[in-house]
């Protein structure tokens, strides 16, 4: 299982650089998989054998179609195509953390309520950089139930500023 | 003196008749005295011996009676005794076992009151503890319903008050404060 998904990773991670646009669908097909890991229904759809594969592809291509490039949709459908739809979290972090590693970079997840400037990413990369000892290849997602602030998640790390995260300390002391 | 002479004139007058009314004729005299003779020694000879014998035999025979009713008295008097010792016996035993059940009976009765009165204590302490423990409970339940219903309360208020400066704001001090340290 774990093989397979290696190998699927490291097939779309040589055609993502074929292409010469690995860092556009790294980023992409990261967010997919968040996407994908939020929304059950969705992950439900796409990997339901009572439904057929050109209708899954052809959610998959609606749904993505319009805001990732012509690669990332490919490459989701494909995978969707061949049944590896409920792998293809496990496939795409694999992706990301291989890709980061040919950087000597480490994947850092990182969550906040509202989308990062390219200046906020910059630093917020060396920073995360600076506290762990480590390269880091930064993931933004926006995810609103943060609330505010930002998760930071790096290899199994976790450095949580965010608001939701105050509000549990606060719980918790009650 | 006039009798005196009467009777030796009778002496006189019988010899001189010889017919004595008295005396036995001479050969039954002799006859007599013969048979007599004989029939002593027989008796000497046979019944005496015999008849002492029996005497002896049983003055003999009295004497052990009279020994054995002496001992069996003896024994009647030891085995009285020994009852009587028995009896004392089985009386102070008796009074030993009275006494010892009365001990017991004391001892579990004591028992059975410090028994008694430290299950009421536990009980009481008991159930002391579980009032106690359901008050701390209801408070805690209490206090997370407080605490949620607060925290859900302030979750609405972040979500509608964070606007996109704060927000801003918040990520800075995150990437500053990030930035500072190492993990």
């Amino acid at each position: 299982m774990s093989d397979r998904i290696d190998a699927y990773a490291a097939a779309l991670l040589e055609i993502a650089k074929a292409e010469g646009s690995l860092e556009t669908v790294e980023d992409e097909l990261f967010k997919v998989a968040r996407t994908l890991e939020a929304n059950d229904q969705l992950l439900v759809t796409i990997t339901d054998q009572a439904i057929p594969i050109e209708r899954r592809q052809g959610i998959v291509e609606d749904l993505f179609g319009g805001k990732a490039s012509k690669i990332t949709t490919s490459l989701v459908s494909f995978l969707v195509g061949i049944g590896r739809g409920r792998d293809l979290p496990a496939i795409i972090d694999k992706l990301v953390a291989e890709a980061a590693e040919e950087r000597h970079q480490t994947v850092a997840e990182v969550r906040t309520a509202v989308p990062l400037d390219e200046g906020q990413r910059d630093r917020l990369a060396a920073a995360l950089s600076n506290a762990t000892g480590k390269h880091v290849s930064l993931k933004v997602i926006v995810d609103p139930t943060v609330l505010g602030g930002v998760v930071a998640r790096v290899g199994d790390t976790v450095i949580d500023g965010s608001v939701r995260h105050r509000l549990e300390q606060l719980r918790q002391q009650f | 003196m006039h009798v005196m002479a009467l009777v030796m004139q009778a002496a006189e007058e019988g010899s001189q008749q010889a017919k004595n009314p008295i005396l036995p004729a001479t050969n039954e005299i002799i006859w007599g005295t013969l048979a007599f003779l004989v029939l002593l020694i027989g008796m000497w000879k046979f019944a005496f011996p015999a008849v002492t014998k029996a005497m002896n035999e049983r003055t003999e025979r009295i004497r052990s009676n009279l020994d054995s009713a002496e001992n069996l008295k003896g024994e009647a008097q030891q085995i009285l005794d020994e009852y009587q010792r028995q009896l004392a016996d089985a009386k102070s035993e008796a009074n030993r076992i009275i006494e010892e059940a009365r001990q017991t009976a004391e001892a579990l009765r004591r028992d059975l009151m410090q028994r008694a009165e430290a299950e009421v204590a536990e009980l009481r302490q008991r159930s002391a503890e579980d009032v106690a423990a359901a008050q701390e409970r209801a408070l805690n339940d209490l206090r997370a319903r407080i605490s949620t219903l607060v925290i859900s309360a302030a979750e609405k208020v972040v979500e509608r008050n964070l606007d996109r400066e704060t927000n801003t704001a918040l990520v800075e001090s995150f990437i500053n404060s990030v930035g500072a340290t190492s993990v």
